[in-house]
């Protein structure tokens, strides 16, 4: 789920990049405005290494194969943080294994960082929640909605920018059934997010709220 | 689903070359001329291993880089087969597929004969791979160790 250089014409990979910048400006000033700014950098620097290395592990599902995004994790995780450590983990991604490009690093930012960010804004209220089921819903719904946010941004970017020579039919296919492969995916992650979550209230409930 | 994962190679095939038909005296005679040319042949797969099947294939000549001087779809292993005409110098080939591809370069001489492959994927092995997430592994595990520290030692 990461788009490569040469795929999107110009002017999209320059509104990504311009996204990417005001959403990063915006996440380092309300970082910035923290009493400890650099009380949040040990777990954003694990969970950039975390979600670095995500993107590594293949899922088959037939007929294709998909790999973990953790858009939701790293929302609920790192609040602010997220958008800055998916930037650092999506050009490492870029640089050492060629999974997206350099050009392209904006726009899959934004797809990967405002669904983290919905996330966080999800969760904020987690902390505050007295019933466990309703903390595991939210948890879920949050990690699964973060990873269908992702893959629609993804969609409509590459049919926005879809070239004129390209058979357009066969490309909207291929696109739906790629993002049909990941409905798995967009549920397991929700899994995940609600189990980390609903551990962290029970063991480590300022955890959550310091964000 | 990742991308990459397009390798070139450059394979000599068969091909019809032409069909001639002769005048009027045979009136449904037709000839076949049959040569040997030299054609590219393209593989794509995903780095998974997987072959891009029916994916989009653009063969951009060498003095337009923004048209495709050729179009196609692959077939069920991956493979697309074209033979550039004349024009020296670099061609560009781009696979892709729900938007994952990766773009080739083909170097055709001025001799019109030789064709080079200049850019194929860059295949890491299993071990390359695993040495480098460590490394990107690393590097974060430190930045949070220098961070945890550099708190704990300031007095508060």
């Amino acid at each position: 789920m990461h788009i490569p250089d040469g795929i999107l014409p110009l002017g999209l990979t320059l509104g990504g990049w311009a996204v990417a910048a005001g959403l990063t400006a915006l996440s380092l000033n309300r970082i910035a405005a923290q009493p400890d700014p650099r009380e949040g950098l040990p777990r954003a620097s694990m969970m950039t290494a975390a979600f670095f290395a995500a993107s590594l592990i293949h899922i088959p599902v037939p007929p294709s194969s998909v790999h973990l995004m953790l858009p939701g994790l790293m929302g609920a995780m790192l609040g602010w943080y997220a958008m800055p450590a998916i930037l650092i983990g999506l050009a490492f991604q870029a640089v050492m294994f060629g999974h997206g490009g350099l050009t392209t690093l904006g726009v899959n930012a934004v797809i990967l960082g405002l669904p983290a960010l919905v996330a966080f804004g999800l969760t904020r209220g987690l902390g505050h929640m007295t019933q466990r089921a309703a903390a595991a819903i939210l948890g879920f719904a949050t990690g699964a909605g973060a990873v269908l946010l992702a893959v629609a941004l993804f969609a409509a970017t590459l049919l926005a920018g879809l070239p004129a020579h390209l058979d357009a039919g066969a490309e909207r296919a291929a696109i739906t059934a790629l993002a049909l492969a990941h409905l798995p995916l967009a549920l397991a992650e929700g899994m995940v997010v609600a189990a980390i979550l609903g551990f962290l209230r029970r063991t480590n409930p300022e955890m959550i709220g310091a964000r | 689903m990742s991308e990459r994962g397009i390798v070139l190679s450059v394979t000599v095939k068969a091909l019809v070359a032409a069909l001639l038909l002769t005048g009027p005296a045979a009136a449904h005679g037709a000839f076949v001329d049959v040569g040997a040319t030299e054609a590219v042949a393209i593989h794509a797969r995903y780095d998974t291993g997987e072959p891009m099947a029916g994916a989009q294939v653009s063969v951009f000549a060498p003095d337009d880089p923004a048209h495709p001087w050729l179009t196609g779809v692959t077939d069920a292993d991956g493979g697309f087969v074209f033979v550039p005409d004349e024009r020296a110098g670099q061609w560009a080939v781009q696979v892709r597929q729900a938007g994952h591809g990766a773009i080739g370069y083909v170097a055709v001489g001025t001799d019109g004969a030789a064709i080079t492959v200049t850019a194929a994927s860059t295949d890491l092995s299993w071990a390359q791979r695993l040495l480098m997430a460590a490394s990107v592994i690393w590097g974060c595990i430190g930045t949070a160790l220098y961070f945890r520290r550099a708190r704990t030692a300031e007095p508060a």
